[in-house]
């Protein structure tokens, strides 16, 4: 690009600029936005640290905005959230966190591919946060750990997962929350008597993935929490006996689960829930969001029934929290920012914005103290043991094998042989893939 | 490009006027080539390194000469999805390039409200994609528009959860691929039609041609040069056909739906194999550049 | 939304005086197109009705009743929401900014290449057209990692003029291609006339090529527009920043990470609808017969 033609490049420009404005019969508006172009990009502020966020769920996005409100209000630090959509976040993290100039901090979940990260050397040690957080209760701590001895991660907050229905449906069928495995078989044969289909799944569309909270609940109920997640993170085989046994009881439940369990997204089938014509769904307390303001107060929630008792009762409790780029210009910044988030103070405040249906990850914050949440949290703390969700456990990476296995499982079960074997291949080449 | 095919008597008629290169017109293409090259080229040549390692988009890469080709012949899934990519092409740009033609034809002629037909025809062309792949999903759905007109007219058995199932869900999705690639093909032939001279019509009339007749042996060869057009945006949109499998399907259920671009999509974003996606990126780029190379040459050729 | 073409109805001239029989023949046949034309558009543009429907609804309608059911709900504040809380109003300015420089700047560089393939003896000139097409051949999602990497080498990442840079690159490939075979077509003798006055080639360019291909400019600026406009792949591989995305990624940003606002997200895609269905109505004459001219011969 040699002067010569960027200088008759530029009158070529104006040029074609008019006629182009011409031909759009605008005006000056668009001439500024048109030079507008080469300022350049948008600084962010000086100091301030950034929190890049897959927060994108408008009441998620205030909440987390107002949170970051409050830490500039409160002097020292700023922090700006940036917000975008979750999928982009997900698929762009490697290049945000290998980027020479990488955003400061970033929303996320503690797993398998967090101490990934912190192997390679990309995250923040924010031991020393760690040391202002001495109430957080030992699983959070050791949740938080790379594996290797360092703090990478700070919770905010939590939720669980169950089988979620509406409290005036189970009393105009005269139903009443199974608490064992074969109330459950009864409550679906009752139900179905009725015409209703009593399991509601919501696996099509974008959201297989929902699919795997089975998974998850049959496995860590009959082969523990240990087990489930050795097995999530590469040390187990999928084609394994163990595995496939358990199966057996989600085969009984098959003819009770909604046929169009697998075309309908996860949305969808909360609008079918709502109007009654499933019973149940099998989810997390996102669930709630879905769902209008008039009946959320309709909604309760039961206990995954438990199928060995001889089995130290697990639950899923996905955490959700930041963490940082060990490139961060800002460190004393973003560890202000991280001492700011793990306070009571910080989370209460993010639940009152948010849909109130999560758990502060601090013991000494306040929950939204609804009977629902009363109960979700009572549950997971008679937990033995807590997983956090089958991409969490092991990587987003493994999530599409346990999409593709499990699909075709609720429509083909009796492929199953073959599914585990298919299963096995593909998750053995992302987990060669990564290492 | 449509000159390319043009007769070549059409083409011997303009002899180059000037032989010698003034320098100003050497910057005029290496301006723009450098601008591909840096852009396009340099980081095409990287995914072609890339093709020959291991990479998880964060450690570095490690080379592996040929294997993630190798590994391709014992992949299922790869199977899978090239067979799918042909069909693909066959469904989706015979049908695009057919349709397309059949609905210039009809929209040829200026007449009253004809505009208005093209506009809604194309309209989808320029929808965003967020909204369009919601909205499909819905007619789709258990208890959508489609299942519910299929019940109205008493088809009553031949409801199905379209996207749910591994024998209809590719099908389903080329509907709305279909859908947004017609307008757009129609408004190519459009201009192909545009361009025949009437008198050829009337010659072939006042010869007693037959509707069919007239087509066969008029319509049909005048449009031999968009045909080329067209024929290269298919191959093109076919092989790249994405983002509206992705946002539907994502080429489940398991596999059914895959085409080589989604699969080569979920092995570097999900599965996060960038060496083996790559390798996939390779292959789909060889088979586009085939056909579309062996075309432009043999109009080349025909053009001296 | 009615669009006219200027050419004129070709074979009208003898059927003034056609037996009354025929113009009932010819009037069944006026009912025929009017019925599968409009049939047709009104399969096509259902979809779009749905969208438009989905935008006016409120969200715990759609909740309590579902994406496919009948509206129970009037809100309009959806648009609203869209444009102000969800960012819409600055993304839409945002993807002007993007647009309107890379059109132009990705058409003149292309029909400066291809006005220079086209109507001389360059060397390799077929080979030339050949490469530039192939880069439009690669799926362009395995050069996310490459061309971000890039944009940071160059310290333009997360700028709009990164994205500008990027999307011109890879629009000039098609272009060019597109663009020579319609500069082929313009008969020599204009050149040569020019060149006796002794005009150079910048001039030849300038003033008697380029404003020959102004229906295909049109044609192609139309297009690339839309694909600009629409692009979301390029956005988000050298932009991270919320507040310099463009539309579509800003549309994606109204997804959540569990439940979307289906009515928001309708009424934001309504909305960044409007300037490419304007540019294509504004420029559908044009560009009919703009590539009706470089399709001919």
């Amino acid at each position: 690009m040699t002067t010569a033609a960027g200088l008759s490049r530029r009158h070529f420009l104006r040029n074609a600029g008019l006629v182009g404005l011409g031909a759009l019969g605008s005006s000056s508006f668009l001439a500024a936005c048109a030079t507008s172009a080469s300022n350049g990009p948008v600084k962010q502020a000086a100091g301030a640290v950034t929190v890049q966020s897959n927060l994108s769920s408008p009441q998620a996005k205030v909440a987390i905005e107002a949170l970051a409100k409050a830490f500039g209000d409160k002097g020292g630090a700023t922090a700006t959230v940036n917000t975008v959509a979750s999928e982009t976040f997900r698929t762009q993290l490697p290049s945000y966190l290998t980027s020479a100039n990488p955003p400061d901090t970033f929303t996320w979940y503690p797993g398998s591919l967090l101490s990934g990260y912190a192997k390679k050397g990309l995250l923040l040690d924010v031991g020393d946060v760690w040391q202002t957080m001495g109430n957080y209760s030992q699983a959070m701590r050791s949740l938080s750990g790379d594996g290797a001895g360092h703090q990478v991660f700070v919770p905010m907050t939590y939720y669980w997962c169950g089988f979620f229905y509406r409290k005036s449906n189970f009393a105009k069928w005269g139903v009443t929350p199974p608490s064992t495995w074969s109330e459950f078989l009864t409550l679906c044969e009752t139900l179905k008597g009725k015409g209703i289909s009593p399991i509601g799944l919501g696996a099509g569309g974008g959201t297989q993935w929902t699919a795997s909270a089975w998974f998850d609940y049959l496995n860590i109920r009959i082969n523990g929490a240990q087990f489930h997640r050795d097995l999530l993170a590469g040390r187990g085989r999928f084609d394994d006996p163990k595995v496939k046994k358990i199966f057996d009881p989600w085969r009984q439940v098959l003819p009770y689960t909604d046929p169009n369990g697998t075309a309908l997204a996860f949305q969808d089938a909360t609008t079918v829930l709502l109007q009654g014509k499933t019973g149940m769904v099998l989810t997390g307390t996102y669930f709630a969001d879905a769902a209008p303001k008039d009946a959320i107060d309709d909604l309760d929630f039961f206990q995954f029934p438990i199928l060995d008792p001889s089995v130290p009762v697990a639950e899923e409790g996905p955490t959700d929290g930041f963490f940082a780029s060990a490139r961060t210009p800002h460190q004393a910044e973003v560890k202000e920012w991280f001492k700011y988030v793990a306070t009571p103070e910080a989370q209460e405040l993010y639940i009152k914005n948010s849909s109130g249906t999560v758990l502060p990850a601090n013991p000494s914050a306040k929950n939204s103290g609804t009977p629902l949440v009363l109960k979700g949290k009572k549950m997971l703390d008679e937990a033995k043991e807590l997983t956090q969700f089958f991409n969490r456990d092991s990587s987003d990476a493994l999530q599409p094998t346990a999409d593709v296995a499990l699909i075709r499982f609720i429509q083909k079960p009796n492929e199953l042989d073959s599914i585990l074997s298919d299963w096995q291949t593909a998750a053995a080449k992302v987990f060669q893939g990564q290492s | 490009m449509a000159v390319l095919a043009a007769p070549a008597a059409s083409v011997k008629r303009r002899r180059r006027a000037v032989r010698r290169v003034p320098p100003t017109l050497l910057l005029f293409v290496l301006v723009p080539l450098a601008v591909e090259g840096f852009w396009v080229f340099w980081p095409a040549l990287q995914g072609f390194y890339l093709s020959l390692t291991k990479w998880d988009g964060v450690s570095a890469p490690t080379f592996v000469g040929l294997d993630n080709y190798a590994e391709m012949l014992s992949d299922d899934i790869f199977g899978t999805a090239a067979l799918d990519t042909v069909i693909w092409i066959v469904l989706f740009g015979g049908l695009s390039a057919a349709g397309g033609l059949g609905l210039a034809m009809l929209l040829n002629r200026e007449r009253k409200g004809v505009g208005f037909y093209r506009a809604a025809l194309f309209t989808p062309v320029v929808f965003s994609l967020v909204a369009t792949a919601l909205i499909w999903q819905a007619i789709y759905q258990p208890d959508g528009v489609f299942n519910n007109v299929l019940g109205a007219i008493g088809l009553d058995s031949w409801k199905h959860s379209w996207l749910a199932d591994p024998d209809t869900a590719l099908y389903a999705v080329l509907v709305p691929a279909l859908w947004r690639q017609l307008g757009y093909v129609m408004v190519l032939y459009l201009a192909g039609l545009k361009g025949i001279d009437p008198v050829l019509y009337e010659a072939a009339k006042l010869d007693g041609a037959t509707a069919w007749q007239q087509f066969r042996h008029v319509t049909w060869p005048q449009l031999r040069s968009v045909n080329s057009v067209v024929l290269s945006v298919i191959i093109i949109d076919s092989l790249r056909s994405f983002d509206v499998v992705w946002s539907m399907t994502k080429g489940g259920p398991y596999h059914s739906s895959e085409l080589l671009s989604t699969y080569m999509y979920s092995t570097a974003f999900q599965s996060l194999r960038l060496g083996y996606a790559s390798a996939l990126a390779v292959v789909i780029f060889v088979l586009a550049f085939g056909v579309i190379v062996t075309y432009l040459v043999r109009a080349f050729r025909e053009d001296q | 939304m009615s669009v006219t073409t200027t050419r004129p109805a070709p074979p009208a001239a003898p059927e003034e005086r056609v037996p009354a029989k025929r113009n009932h023949k010819r009037a069944r046949r006026t009912f025929g197109f009017h019925l599968v034309a409009g049939g047709l558009s009104v399969l096509w543009l259902l979809p779009i009705v749905l969208v438009i429907t989905t935008s006016v609804r409120s969200f715990s309608d759609i909740a309590s009743n579902g994406l496919g059911a009948l509206p129970h709900s009037f809100d309009l504040s959806s648009f609203g929401e869209a444009w102000g809380v969800g960012g819409g109003g600055h993304a839409m300015l945002n993807s002007f900014i993007v647009t309107i420089p890379t059109v132009l700047l990705s058409l003149l560089l292309a029909s400066a290449a291809a006005f220079a393939l086209s109507r001389f003896q360059i060397p390799f000139r077929r080979t030339i057209i050949l490469v530039m097409l192939s880069g439009n051949l690669l799926p362009p999602q395995i050069l996310l990692v490459p061309v971000s990497k890039l944009s940071e080498l160059l310290g333009i990442y997360d700028t709009l003029t990164a994205l500008i840079i990027v999307q011109v690159g890879f629009g000039l490939g098609f272009y060019t291609f597109v663009l020579q075979g319609f500069m082929r077509s313009i008969p020599d003798e204009i050149q040569q006339a020019a060149l006796i006055d002794g005009a150079g080639p910048i001039a030849i360019f300038w003033r008697i090529i380029l404003p020959m291909t102004r229906p295909a400019l049109a044609a192609l600026g139309a297009l690339a527009f839309t694909w600009t406009f629409n692009d979301l792949l390029w956005s988000i591989t050298v932009l991270r920043t919320e507040t310099v995305m463009p539309v579509t990624p800003a549309l994606l940003g109204l997804q959540g990470q569990y439940v979307s606002n289906w009515n928001v997200i309708a009424a934001g895609s309504v909305i960044a609808a409007v300037p490419t269905v304007a540019v294509f109505l504004r420029f559908q004459k044009h560009f009919i017969s703009g590539l009706a001219i470089g399709a001919i011969k």
